[in-house]
């Protein structure tokens, strides 16, 4: 066993000295980066790779925890940490390194936020079709080392598979890469997917490749409301079109009303975007759908359309609500699934936001008590439909009781011979990921 | 090892027909679409993932090398025994096992023929994405290890971006499940780390496979080029314009040639460059799209844009480039085909530096590609009986994989490492890159036992092998 309690004076002497300024241990600071009500004892910002790659090595060999940090928005994701010493902050990796706009793909710093790189890709006409909550605040790293996916996945596919290159930096302070900024690309294992979705866990994520999305000429959506029955049988219609939309999102009243919406028991919104032209077509197609499932609809635009995705977008993220679940099934599950949870709430303190294209149903509730009762149904649900659920948020409290991944997948033995393998001392955000990895 | 006691326990597990020792049963085993070859052992055809799991215990228990093999199409020598041992095809395991139209979702054996997915679909509106342009031979199970793309991989995505979940037999012969039917499944994205592992952490046994709704229209475009400058500067303002085609293919004035010697389909033979632009989704989409690429065509000097106006016409334009592989043989006995990548706003000159080499070297080389995503396929001709001259073009082979490293690409987009490639896949990664990707074998496969001397860089060389021309089942192109 090793001694787990560490020196943090003798510690950050060291950093002090190979850092200078960049070290901190102001209570307040500390407090503000505390993970599930664990405050860290040091907090540090490299400069570059050469800086965070020495201080790797100075943690793992003292048996200090780390926990990397890029936006913070994010931290409520996995097990409550079990130990927190040090706080590596990405803050200064910063920049935008390339952007091949020809070759349709940027390569990014991990502390980049993602408003920022969307802001100079959109100068040049294309954008990172992602959409992860609180763009302003998240940072590309974490939105890869997350794996968070928005509403778009079905069109332009998730993170995963929108990742063609990375850099990294393992706990012993060893730098690597995978992949490379070629779009196909078969050299070698595919690491980027293991350290996509690894929370931080295999290493910490430097630099990011990622192919590009040109920006659609126009966009706009169709928001049709009615009762859950209704839209279980527009998304049924719309499924088996040759329409191609970027999202197919139901969201419940509540939800429709924070969106500027009129609320109904549930309203369906359809993203379309692309040529005009194409937009005009799925406007149509799906308004007429939509009148055959004796629907309302309504079509926004601009900011109405802006303001619609951007709630969806930060839904469970923002503002965060004290108990957040997801559930990903089958995505032709995913109104059966709702329907189930919708009568099983009765009316109470649930608010939802699920994507039927990808089977990403996102569950919020107002008090943290539901979570005992909730959480074994909900991961059963899940299983009958051969998906999973995953309690997103919920006070440390709440989540030390709990596995917050669910049942333990049966590759976990894989899994932590990998964490073995990557991080031998349990260096990187300790206790965090499936099964206390 | 004690061959004999192995053999009698393999026959145990799978019964004594589907065991083969003898050199006239086991010859068939001895390569795949590569130059490489290594006479097989042993080769064992199981019929279930039991039997398979049952059958790597054995080697394990006889301390043997296993290779998985699935059609043999595979062309960096990824199926060749090169270090001995059982040969397990994967042949016999070849049934669709579920068809889940609502959820899109297919469940398949390794075995089955990748085209046989999509025929099974077809007739409801649905395919399967990844579409190799060896699909009417190659396996599902080879298509997950090599991670293998196609033309029209361009928009939809390569096989990792279409395979949810795996069961596989690891190196003690349990058989457990990565992934499932549902992305995003809690814990690492083993899946994902899996496809593309070249048959070197374990047995693919299942695949759920994500299936397409077919879309609404096809347009296809051919333009022709005087100039190989202007058809690449098209590619790459066709990519910019943010047009996303779902295939963009390309044939020099070397292919164009060998296609008006072998199987004419009117291409002016002073030609340099041809385009074959394909759009798919809702008709307003394709229209337009046609239309705009039309324009980049013209803007970019195109002799002439034919626009297939049904769908004969679409197999007409196809079928010059379907039949290109196949008429290289007019121009020379022996091609060897390179798999390079580039970013594709290099793509112009990178194909100037091909022609570069070309030159240096005294060899004809005929390039036809997947211009859209960057993926070259310079096929090198050359005569095998000629000494000596194998080794001159594996010397060009490896100056063009140099170039594409050069400019930010790679030394292969779809065919895998294998035993051809591994002397070079320090051109891209590190000591430390290559520890890494070490790690994760040994997590899955301490002993190393899964398809050793593959990929990763080991004293065997391709120098080394046995080398002979691939005998390509017909119906292949590339
Ligand atoms: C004419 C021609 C055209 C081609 N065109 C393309 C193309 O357009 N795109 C492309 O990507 N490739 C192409 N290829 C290459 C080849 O067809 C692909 O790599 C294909 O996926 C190999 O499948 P296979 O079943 O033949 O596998 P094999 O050649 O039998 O094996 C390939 C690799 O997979 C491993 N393997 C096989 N089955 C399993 C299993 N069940 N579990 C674990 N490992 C396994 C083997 O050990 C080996 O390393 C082409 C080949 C030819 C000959
Ligand atoms: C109107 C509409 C309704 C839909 N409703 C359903 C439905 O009821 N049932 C259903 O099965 N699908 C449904 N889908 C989603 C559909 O399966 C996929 O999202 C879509 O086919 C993806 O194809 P693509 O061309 O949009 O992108 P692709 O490139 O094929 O996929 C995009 C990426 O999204 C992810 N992804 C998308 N769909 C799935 C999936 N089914 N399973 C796993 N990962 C996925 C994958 O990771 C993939 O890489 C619907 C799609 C549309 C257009």
């Amino acid at each position: 066993m090793r001694d787990l309690t560490i020196d943090a004076d003798r510690l950050a002497r060291e950093l002090g000295g190979m850092l200078g300024a960049a070290v901190q241990r102001d209570p307040a600071s500390l407090r503000a980066h505390a993970v599930d009500g664990l405050v860290p004892q040091i907090r540090c910002a490299p400069k570059d790779t050469d800086e965070l790659c020495a201080i790797l090595r100075v943690c793992d060999a003292s048996g200090a925890a780390v926990i990397p940090w890029g936006g913070g928005t994010a931290m409520h994701w996995g097990n409550p940490p079990s130990r927190a010493d040090v706080v590596i902050s990405l803050e200064q990796f910063n920049r935008l390194v390339e952007h091949d706009d020809a070759n349709l793909t940027a390569t990014v710093q991990a502390g980049m936020r993602v408003a920022a790189l969307q802001e100079l890709l959109g100068g040049r006409h294309q954008c990172l079709a992602i959409d992860p909550p609180d763009p302003q605040h998240s940072t590309i790293g974490g939105t890869a080392a997350a794996n968070i996916n928005g509403p778009r996945r079905m069109a332009y596919g998730g993170v995963r598979d929108l990742v063609i290159g990375m850099k990294m930096v393992l706990a012993s302070g060893e730098p690597i890469k995978a992949g490379g900024k070629v779009v196909k690309n078969v050299a070698g294992y595919d690491m980027c997917k293991l350290f996509v979705g690894s929370l931080g866990t295999l290493g910490i994520i430097t630099e990011v490749t990622f192919k590009m999305t040109p920006l659609p000429e126009t966009a706009g959506t169709v928001v049709a409301r009615g009762s859950l029955a209704q839209t279980a049988s527009l998304i049924e219609a719309l499924f088996g079109s040759v329409l191609t939309p970027a999202a197919v999102t139901v969201v419940d009243g509540r939800v429709a009303a924070a969106a500027g919406l009129q609320p109904a028991e549930a309203s369906v919104a359809v993203w379309a975007e692309g040529f005009t032209e194409t937009v005009a077509r799925h406007v149509r197609d799906v308004q007429a759908m939509a009148g055959q499932s004796g629907m309302t609809t309504e079509v926004v635009h601009d900011i109405g359309h802006r303001r619609l995705w951007e709630t969806v977008r930060d839904f469970g993220a923002v503002g965060a609500p004290p108990v957040v679940f997801r559930l990903t099934v089958p995505p032709a599950d995913v109104m059966p699934v709702l329907a189930v949870v919708c009568r099983l709430s009765d009316g109470g303190a649930l608010r939802y936001v699920a994507h039927a294209g990808t089977g990403t149903v996102w569950l919020a509730f107002d008090t943290p008590a539901p979570v005992t009762a909730w959480f074994p149904r909900l991961a059963a649900l899940a299983q009958e439909y051969h998906g999973h659920a995953v309690l997103a948020a919920a006070p440390p409290e709440v989540k030390r009781t709990v596995d917050v991944w669910g049942p333990s997948p049966q590759a976990l033995g894989l899994m932590q011979e990998l964490k073995r393998q990557f991080d031998p001392h349990g260096t990187l955000n300790p206790g965090r990921f499936v099964a206390g990895i | 090892m004690n061959r004999d006691k192995l053999i009698r326990e393999l026959r145990a597990v799978v019964g004594d027909e589907y065991v083969l020792v003898e050199k006239e049963d086991v010859i068939v085993y001895e390569q795949d679409g590569s130059i490489m070859q290594a006479m097989p052992e042993i080769v064992v055809l199981p019929g279930s993932a039991e039997e398979v799991a049952a059958v790597v215990r054995a080697a394990k228990q006889a301390n043997v090398p296993i290779v998985p093999r699935g059609s043999g199409t595979g062309l960096a020598g990824g199926a060749v025994p090169a270090e001995g041992g059982v040969v397990i095809s994967l042949a016999r395991m070849n049934r669709i096992l579920e068809l889940d139209l609502r959820n899109r979702l297919a469940v398949v054996e390794p075995g089955v023929i990748n085209q046989d997915v999509t025929k099974a679909v077809a007739a409801d509106g649905f395919f399967y994405a990844p579409d190799p342009s060896s699909q009417a031979a190659c396996s599902i199970g080879g298509n997950i290890a090599n991670n293998s793309g196609g033309p029209h991989t361009l928009a939809y995505g390569v096989t990792t971006n279409h395979v949810l979940g795996v069961e596989v037999v690891l190196d003690d012969g349990r058989v457990v499940w990565l992934g499932g039917q549902v992305p995003d499944c809690a814990g690492y994205d083993l899946c994902g780390a899996f496809v593309g592992s070249e048959g070197t952490v374990g047995i693919v046994t299942k695949a759920v496979l994500h299936l397409m709704r077919s879309r609404e229209s096809v347009r296809t475009l051919l333009a022709i080029f005087d100039r190989m400058d202007a058809a690449t500067q098209t590619v790459v303002d066709i990519t910019a314009a943010g047009i996303v085609p779902a295939a963009l293919e390309m044939m020099d004035r070397l292919t164009i040639e060998a296609v008006e010697t072998g199987a004419p389909v009117g291409y002016p033979r002073d030609a340099d460059a041809v385009l074959l632009v394909e759009l798919e989704g809702v008709r307003e989409f394709t229209e337009r799209g046609a239309r705009e690429v039309h324009e980049i065509c013209m803007h970019h000097g195109a002799r002439q844009v034919r626009v297939a106006q049904d769908d004969a016409e679409r197999l007409r334009l196809w079928k010059g480039r379907k039949g290109a592989f196949g008429a290289l043989g007019t121009l020379a006995p022996n091609y060897y085909v390179q798999d390079g990548v580039v970013p594709r706003s290099r793509l112009p000159e990178i194909m100037r530096q091909i022609a570069t080499i070309s030159a240096r070297y005294h060899l004809r080389i005929a390039n036809v590609f997947h211009a859209g995503d960057g993926n070259l396929h310079p096929n090198i001709l050359f005569d095998m009986r000629t000494p000596g001259e194998l080794d001159k073009v594996i010397a060009a082979g490896e100056d063009i994989l140099r170039a594409c490293v050069a400019v930010g690409g790679s030394i292969t987009g779809e065919h895998g490492i294998g035993l051809e490639k591994k002397a070079y896949i320090g051109l891209l990664f590190s000591d430390a890159d290559l520890n890494a990707m070490a790690k994760v074998r040994k997590a899955f496969d301490p002993d190393g036992r899964f398809n050793p001397a593959k990929m990763f860089p080991t004293p065997i060389t391709c120098a080394e092998m046995r080398r002979a021309p691939a005998k390509i089942p017909a119906g292949l192109w590339i």
